[in-house]
């Protein structure tokens, strides 16, 4: 029998924590979490007291991650509970994930294409599981974010869901969209250089 | 934004049919989406047009001679 550790809606180290405690008594155990972070934070403990660990994700987003050891052989880290917890965390990277759209195109060499797929991948963002905190639009990358724009329904639905859209507000005046903008803020580029400073994984499409 | 509008889209044999077709109903201004294609219809990393189920006849009317579909399935 697995020793069931149900660490859903927990934040990290407590998962982890709860992990290895399980683990000191049990050789076979599985634990419940809600999200990819806490996921990454378990497998990694799993590698490091040598445990099999097999991932599996529920229809309804929980991942139930079987850990099992040979009976005697947990490598227990010298360091307290807390302390090695805290550390499994911290090497996961951390801050926030933020969506960088430098262009009203996705990658080079052919515009109509690029426009095309920039298109797809913001339809495309609202479908994954973890959305980004922030979206900042830059460049021409602004005119995606001003009225008549294609994805602007879909920009919309992103910021509704929780998702901060910062516009850079020198690209909206080169281009004359002033007054055009029709998702979210107008904002500057102390934070737009400081949100991508401060993101844990920066995406430029 | 979030209505309880129903979808169906337009599956092309290909990109440049998808794009020709949206050119056409942008000239005819019916409302419609270049979307990618979900990957419960198909695997391929392609696009088709969305548009509300209603606007059925609309879309079939004004494609209708002028663009090669593949299918219109609902969404």
């Amino acid at each position: 029998m697995e020793e069931i550790v149900d660490a859903r809606g927990l934040a990290c180290p407590q998962p982890v924590i709860l992990a290895k405690k399980a683990l000191e008594q049990h050789t076979r155990i599985v634990v419940y979490v809600d999200n990819a972070a806490a996921m990454e934070n378990i497998r990694r403990l799993g590698a490091h007291l040598k445990c099999a660990v097999t991932i599996d994700k529920k229809d309804d987003g929980i991942y139930h991650i079987h850990l099992s050891r040979g009976p005697g052989d947990l490598a227990l880290p010298e360091a307290s509970d807390e302390a090695f917890a805290q550390e499994t965390c911290q090497s996961a990277r951390s801050g926030p994930l933020v969506v960088a759209i430098a262009s009203e195109t996705m990658g080079r060499g052919n515009d109509e294409l690029g426009g095309i797929l920039i298109k797809a991948f913001i339809h495309t963002l609202l479908q994954i599981d973890a959305l980004p905190e922030r979206i900042i639009f830059y460049n021409t990358g602004v005119k995606l974010t001003a009225q008549g724009s294609d994805v602007l329904d879909d920009l919309k639905r992103l910021a509704d869901a929780g998702v901060e859209i910062l516009v850079c507000g020198t690209c909206v005046n080169y281009f004359g969209l002033s007054g055009l903008i029709g998702v979210g803020t107008v904002s500057n580029m102390f934070e737009i250089a400081g949100t991508m400073a401060a993101a844990g994984r920066l995406i430029t499409p | 934004m979030m209505d309880p509008q129903t979808y169906s889209i337009v599956l092309f044999k290909s990109l440049s049919h998808a794009l020709l077709a949206e050119k056409i109903l942008k000239e005819a201004d019916i409302p419609h989406k270049l979307i990618p294609v979900p990957r419960h219809i198909s695997a391929d990393c392609g696009v088709c047009l969305r548009f509300a189920s209603d606007m059925l006849d609309p879309i079939e009317h004004a494609l209708m001679g002028r663009v090669e579909i593949n299918r219109i399935t609902p969404l």
